[in-house]
């Protein structure tokens, strides 16, 4: 009786969705074009990006871009408190009061040679691991890795930016992790060193940002507009601090959600 | 129009595994469903407004509105961060009552954690 | 440098001091990663207080700071807007902030890792209330949501993931409406600050017609789920309630606010704005008293408080909604306004104050359940408090939330009713203030004496001194707001709608004290009934209702369809 009221409840939620969104979804008008029309005449000779995704979301609306990465740092980081908390993880500078804890030699399999690079034999699951992809991978890495780094700069000119090539730079570490061998030890792929990349590149994002305020050219204020002669100088610099820390706060996620494995 | 309504029933269909799912894993997926119908619906609507890639190489004119793309890009990797947190929470609470149940986690929860 | 650009203080030195801990974080340890820890906190909560300083001047004069963020083009780019509506909630944001993050240093959740969310919080609370563009409204609401998910998550009880994951679900899929409504308004208007859309409805020859009201309605009622007015309440009482003591004082204090203020100035300029403001308005003064019925009906005192902060942002809607339906440059919606402010600002004071007292109290005590506490001051002194500060902190948010002169809630609530007298609305929020004071005597039972038992069952813990600092200053700012109510009101008058007050109201009339005296005598009946055997076990019955999560989104999509139905009517 009561699961079917509130089964007819779900129904009514529904509809109720679907009798307001409808006119939404199916509204007709011609689309509005004076944000684009300026675009189009203006927005290249404004920004000096000829890629005009690029333009904005660097440029015309670079506070909501400050915004997401923010809102990326923070997820990151929750993440990895929440993790902890899980006893999923191990990172430093959390409160792991609740998790039971370490033993020496764990903490020593995890500090010094992390389990996600252990060879597949001496892992509690196997199955994600075999040579062929730790072969692929391997080789593959720093070619990733380079792509990643491609999109970032180039992304004012083509298809890219810091978002996307900073994803790529991920999966190129990640890659990386698990093309590496028993021993190997590639800085890249520790966790301490990915975390101190975001953090140094979330520091260099504010104080790109402040440092237009401390030009007299406000709040992100292009601060390169007379140092250098390229005209997307500003757009450029973001990108690359944006690529690092997203790529290094993702690598540093997927490399600490799959670390741990011992329990 | 035929895309705009499977739009319509792609978030629908989110919003019911939202709302009738149990299972904590699948309520994330539908939150995932309902914002990747909104963000192809924006790009798409956005889409129609010229024919070329907004990138101002020479002679290209008549180009989609860039602002769609702009704006979603942020809206994608919102809506990644925050199911990484959820799938997070989800994982805990799976540690701390053994189920994926929202009704055994509420209940678990409730009597004595 | 330019002198306009310390507007942005409050978003800016909260970041780079989030920066610092995050730097300190990852590359210092032990006592020089403290030490950053502690530089970048006062970077962020310390320093923009100099800025609020500096300001107060212009926005007294009447300047309103606006521009475009980066000097781009209007069309695309983002505009701000910093006036008085924004330095009053700033000093809101920033008072709570800094009591409570002190109030954590020594009661946790402590590290540099909570730091720093802390301060991003705080920064996209700034960022909330001096935005003017749509979208870049959505992203604050995502940096303010996520933010405190994390912080509500930020203790070891599974309860609290769960309150967590549930706050998290319902405003996430709120926010892709909000999402869908940024769409419509761009798809009709083609622009995404406030003024641009308001002036491409106007422009087109039906107003937008449906996609425009469906588009507001969306963006109102997502919006409004931060706020936690009824129906979109269900998710807030277990966050609030299972949250850490200090990030409770916070989203009770700050973060249900702050998006209503920033509606506001959306709702201002919008058609049928203030009709959805008087629906808002009505489902406010319905809130507040089903919200202390249900406070009443608690057992767990942070619930207990939690249901509060649902009766008590239901004052706030209430004057605020009706302020917008009257129109805030009518000497009625101006003082409805301040009133709405008022109540907010020192909500935020008294409530925050309570959540860290009684929090202090039920950690030594090691009991939370208010009909089994008792002799709470009892256990306070064996924690080592000579004098009673935790005791006497906790009685002057009590007092000043149920309205008891000369404490700061006292003016606000009598402000409300003199802006409402005369209306129904007006007696819904009476009956409400008689059910607060009832709870309270409820809640307040735990200190006293306790007859039946000697030992203290929990090893006494001293209460830090941070945390009676951060009480003792809240009980302070308490009383100073019931002290200088004239100063204070004429002030928020004049910021909020640039009038200085016409009418004056005399503050500890003989009429108000009288009110207030019956309304205390009312609660101590209505607090009397309870103990009866029928109506106890009503509330037990309420007490025992199950929270649905499944309800949460039956109730925001039937309450969003209401919404949306009331606006097209008025259309």
């Amino acid at each position: 009786m009561k699961q079917k009221a509130i089964n007819v409840l779900t129904i009514i939620s529904l509809a109720s969705v679907t009798l307001v969104l409808l006119p939404l979804f199916l509204e007709n008008s011609p689309w509005p074009l004076s944000a684009r029309n300026y675009l189009e005449l203006h927005g290249v000779g404004d920004s000096g990006a000829i890629n005009l995704v690029s333009a904005i979301y660097l440029g015309f609306r670079v506070f909501d871009t400050l915004g997401e990465t923010i809102v990326l740092l923070t997820a990151v980081s929750g993440t990895i408190g929440v993790l902890t908390r899980a006893g999923a993880v191990l990172a430093e500078g959390y409160d792991t009061s609740g998790t039971p804890a370490l033993t020496e030699q764990e903490k020593k399999v995890i500090m010094d040679d992390h389990t996600f690079t252990l060879a597949g034999e001496k892992r509690r699951s196997h199955a994600l691991r075999t040579h062929l992809l730790e072969v692929v991978t391997g080789v593959l890495g720093p070619v990733v890795l380079l792509f990643g780094f491609y999109l970032m700069l180039y992304g004012h000119l083509s298809p890219g930016g810091g978002f996307q090539g900073g994803v790529v730079t991920a999966s190129g570490i990640i890659f990386l992790a698990l093309g590496n061998r028993i021993g190997a030890k590639n800085p890249l792929i520790r966790a301490s060193v990915l975390d101190r990349i975001e953090a140094a590149a979330f520091l260099l994002l504010i104080l790109a940002s402040l440092s237009g305020i401390l030009m007299g050219r406000g709040f992100f204020g292009n601060p390169l507009q007379d140092v250098t002669a390229i005209p997307a100088g500003y757009i450029i610099l973001l990108n690359g601090i944006i690529g690092l820390k997203v790529g290094a706060g993702i690598g540093f996620l997927c490399i600490a959600m799959v670390g741990r494995e011992i329990s | 129009m035929i895309e705009r309504i499977l739009l319509l029933g792609m978030f629908l269909i989110g919003f019911w595994g939202i709302v009738s799912r149990k299972n904590l894993i699948k309520k994330i997926f539908g939150l995932n469903i309902i914002n990747n119908s909104v963000v192809i619906l924006f790009v798409l609507e956005g889409s129609r407004a010229g024919s070329s890639a907004p990138i101002m190489e020479q002679g290209i004119s008549n180009i989609v509105d860039p602002v769609p793309q702009a704006l979603m890009l942020t809206a994608i990797v919102i809506g990644v961060c925050i199911s990484a947190l959820a799938l997070a929470l989800a994982f805990r609470l799976y540690k701390a009552t053994g189920t994926y149940n929202i009704q055994e986690i509420k209940r678990k929860v409730h009597n004595g954690f | 440098m330019v002198f306009e650009d310390i507007v942005f203080a409050p978003i800016l030195l909260p970041l780079l001091g989030a920066a610092l801990v995050i730097t300190a974080k990852a590359f210092l340890q032990g006592r020089p990663m403290k030490i950053l820890e502690y530089i970048g906190a006062f970077v962020g909560l310390g320093l923009p207080w100099l800025s609020f300083a500096l300001t107060l001047p212009a926005v007294t004069s009447g300047r309103v700071f606006q521009g475009v963020i980066g000097n781009w083009h209007a069309s695309v780019g983002i505009t701000y807007q910093f006036d008085g509506l924004a330095w009053l909630v700033n000093v809101l944001t920033y008072s709570v902030c800094s009591a409570a993050w002190l109030y954590s240093l020594g009661s946790g959740p402590r590290g540099p890792a909570f730091t720093s969310v802390f301060l991003i919080l705080t920064a996209s609370l700034s960022a909330t209330i001096m935005t003017s563009d749509i979208f870049n409204l959505f992203v604050c609401l995502e940096v303010v949501g996520i933010s405190s998910y994390i912080l509500v998550a930020s203790t070891d009880k599974p309860g609290a993931s769960l309150a967590s994951f549930t706050y998290l679900m319902i405003s996430a899929s709120a926010m892709v409406f909000f999402l869908l409504g940024v769409y419509g308004l761009y798809r009709v208007t083609g622009s995404l600050s406030y003024q641009g859309i308001a002036q491409g409805l106007k422009a087109l020859p039906d107003g937008g017609g449906m996609t425009a009201v469906i588009s507001l309605a969306l963006i109102i009622s997502s919006t409004v789920i931060r706020v936690a007015v009824m129906p979109f309440s269900g998710w807030l009482p277990d966050a609030h309630a299972l949250a850490p003591h200090a990030v409770s004082a916070v989203l009770s204090g700050v973060l249900i606010k702050v998006p209503l203020f920033a509606l506001s100035r959306i709702l201002l300029i919008m058609p049928v704005g203030a009709q959805a403001g008087q629906l808002l308005g009505w489902a406010g003064a319905l809130t507040a008293l089903i919200g202390v019925i249900l406070a009443l009906s608690q057992a767990d005192a942070k619930r207990l408080l939690a249901y509060h902060s649902v009766s008590q942002i239901g004052y706030v809607v209430c004057a605020w909604g009706i302020a917008l339906y009257v129109g805030i440059t009518t000497s009625k919606g101006a003082a409805l306004m301040t009133a709405a402010f008022l109540h907010a600002f020192y909500h935020a004071l008294f409530k925050g104050l309570l959540f860290l007292s009684v929090g202090t109290t039920v950690d030594r005590a090691g009991e939370r359940n208010v009909y089994r506490l008792r002799g709470a001051a009892a256990i306070l002194r064996s924690c080592g408090e000579r004098i009673p500060v935790t005791l006497l902190t906790y009685l002057a948010g009590a007092l000043a939330i149920s309205a008891v002169p000369p404490f700061n809630g006292f003016i606000s609530k009598n402000a409300i009713s003199y802006a409402l007298e005369g209306t129904p609305l007006y007696y819904l929020l009476f009956a409400a203030g008689i059910g607060t004071v009832a709870s309270f005597i409820k809640l307040s039972r735990i200190y006293w004496p306790d007859r039946s038992r000697k030992e203290i069952p929990v090893p006494a813990v001293p209460v830090p001194l941070t945390s009676k600092i951060s009480q003792g200053g809240l009980a302070l700012l308490c009383l100073g707001g019931g002290i200088l109510a004239s100063r204070i009101h004429s002030l928020v008058m004049l910021l909020l709608s640039g009038t200085r007050a016409e009418y004056l109201i005399q503050w500890y009339s003989a009429g108000a004290l009288l009110k207030t005296g019956a309304v205390i005598a009312l609660g101590t009946g209505v607090y009397l009934l309870t103990t009866t055997g029928i109506i106890a076990r009503v509330l037990k019955v309420i007490r025992e209702q199950p929270g649905d999560f499944r309800g949460l989104y039956i109730s925001f999509s039937i309450g969003t369809a209401l919404l949306a139905g009331w606006m097209l009517l008025h259309l």
